[in-house]
């Protein structure tokens, strides 16, 4: 059992209850060192209040109303199908109060971990201050996470906006919605609006959906939701916002054409920015607009102040940040360091179809001047997407010049399960050849990552 | 009334956040470079308000946070100024 220092209150500190924070605090507790973790907002952060567990909910309940509502083709007679949108925030409050994060201070407090309410900032590179009261450590965590980006749009603050964290709790659906931002976050919120009546517009600067991921898959989500009825308007800037008759005119530029939408709300996802505002200048600790800088083994420029999570990337994923979190649990307190591994990462964008990627893009691998070999197969050829009738999608996998799995890219329903088969192939650096000659059961979604990878 | 803003100063001790101390510092700088009094003080006034927004949320921070701060901010106003502040210590 670690014994308390005299110098110091404890043996770590970690800024941010998130799956970072949270995750490094209770490996460091278990192992007998005394641990506090400080909150400024809600215990738990943002995947299970604001971000993946609320969008999910949110997201089942749209795909269930869809599915009751458009199964005429399989003989379900679904006439009168409608929702109460209390009930499906009832439903999504449900699913966020089962993550326990409401009972997260007892849930720590029961671990010996110290739970301090309030904004952290750093006096000097040992101590901190909320609220005005000190606290030294002999190791810190940095798990603050992010928060929204605003553009400089002209109008955009006196208009108003809704953010991810407010259009989860919206009590009505507007009638008609701006998305700015055609990122994870966009898409998601589209398919959501879209899928319970909303009229959903939506602007992206870059010229195709999800611009972090291969274009195919930007460009095929595109034409799935203009076929659903959302306005997709890529290569393009919003200009201004004005507020007219109630109405918000959000006003656009796309290539030489300018565009104008009349909507009730207007949501923002247009990206997120590291807190990065608790004093690191006073610590030492260096950071850029990205967000903390890092090395491999989770230490930031001060080797004794941690981090993980959205506040320092590569990724802004929960499963990236408790990654990053056990590495810098380990590290802190052991002398052979290990070291985070970003190659084998799955991304997965919840839409219908879902989008899931791992490894390495296309566009990566030009760019880095990598030579490789592609495959693609449209889900439509097999067996699952006759019986299901859904025939939208594909899988494509990167190999090296060797068959070696550097990366793909799902678009497909259950993407997101798909995935993981190939993020274990990248992960070992495994062949193509080794995912397609393992016999994959018939009719699955699956048969189509065996297919792409055998016809590499 | 919003909670007192406490300032941890270079040689440990700590002291009450004073906007007019701020105030008095930024208008010298200004001065410094021979903005007009009129003009001095309007950047004075927008550079101490960009200040207390930024310690809205906050309770105790440093001598050294202050200044960071302001310079920043004052960099957007007149960056003549910002250089006479950053490298000045007892301007005001």
């Amino acid at each position: 059992m670690a014994k308390r220092s005299n110098v110091y209150d404890y043996d770590l500190i970690a800024i941010g209850s998130g799956a970072g924070g949270g995750v490094a605090a209770h490996i460091a507790a278990s192992q007998g060192y005394e641990v506090a973790i400080v909150e400024a907002d809600t215990i738990g952060g943002e995947c299970p209040n604001y971000g993946c567990v609320p969008t999910k909910a949110l997201l089942t309940a749209a795909e269930r109303y869809s599915v009751a509502k458009d199964s005429q083709e399989f003989g379900i007679r679904s006439a009168g199908v409608s929702f109460n949108f209390k009930k499906v925030q009832a439903w999504k409050n449900l699913a966020v109060k089962r993550t326990g994060t409401q009972a997260g201070d007892r849930a720590f407090a029961a671990e010996g971990i110290a739970v301090i309410k309030g904004r952290a900032h750093f006096i000097d590179k040992h101590t901190i201050s909320v609220k005005a009261k000190r606290y030294r450590a002999k190791r810190f965590l940095i798990a603050t996470g992010t928060h929204n980006f605003v553009p400089d749009i002209a109008g955009l603050k006196e208009a108003g906006y809704l953010t991810h964290r407010q259009a989860i709790n919206l009590e009505r659906l507007p009638r008609s919605i701006f998305i700015i931002g055609g990122g994870a976050i966009g898409c998601e919120f589209a398919h959501i609006f879209n899928s319970f009546g909303s009229k959903v517009t939506m602007a992206e600067f870059a010229p195709y959906l999800i611009p972090r991921e291969d274009k195919e898959v930007g460009q095929l989500m595109k034409a799935v939701f203009e076929r659903n009825g959302i306005e997709v308007h890529t290569s393009t800037r919003v200009i201004k916002v004005e507020v007219s008759g109630g109405k918000k005119i959000v006003h656009y530029r796309s290539g030489h054409k300018n565009g104008v939408a009349h909507v009730d709300e207007i949501l923002l996802a247009a990206g997120m920015h590291p807190n990065t505002d608790l004093g690191l200048e006073n610590a030492g600790v260096k950071y850029t607009q990205r967000g903390i800088t890092a090395r491999d083994t989770m230490q930031t420029s001060m080797p004794h102040i941690y981090t993980a999570g959205d506040v320092t990337g590569p990724y802004a994923f929960t499963h990236t940040a408790s990654y990053q979190g056990r590495v810098a649990a380990h590290n802190m307190f052991n002398r052979q360091k290990v070291v985070a591994k970003y190659h084998a990462v799955p991304r997965v964008v919840y839409t219908n179809p879902e989008i899931a990627a791992v490894g390495m893009s296309e566009e990566h691998l030009k760019h880095q001047k990598i030579r490789y070999r592609s495959n693609a197969v449209a889900i439509d050829i097999i067996g699952r997407a006759n019986t299901t009738g859904e025939m939208t999608g594909f899988v494509k996998v990167l190999v090296s010049r060797s068959g070696i799995l550097l990366g793909a890219s799902i678009v497909s329903p259950s993407a997101g399960e798909m995935i993981h088969e190939l993020a274990l192939a990248v992960n070992l650096g495994l062949k193509a050849d080794d995912v397609a000659s393992t016999i994959h059961a018939f009719p699955t979604w699956s048969e189509a990552v065996r297919i792409a990878c055998a016809g590499i | 009334m919003s909670t007192p803003k406490h300032i941890v100063k270079r040689a440990g001790h700590t002291e009450e956040y004073d906007e007019r101390k701020l105030y008095a510092s930024v208008y010298s700088a200004c001065l410094a470079v021979r903005e007009p009094a009129a003009t001095a003080e309007l950047v004075a006034e927008k550079v101490t308000g960009d200040v207390n927004r930024w310690l809205a949320n906050k309770h105790e921070v440093t001598s050294y946070d202050i200044r960071r701060i302001t310079a920043d901010s004052l960099e957007l106003y007149n960056r003549d100024a910002a250089y006479i502040y950053k490298h000045q210590r007892n301007l005001g």
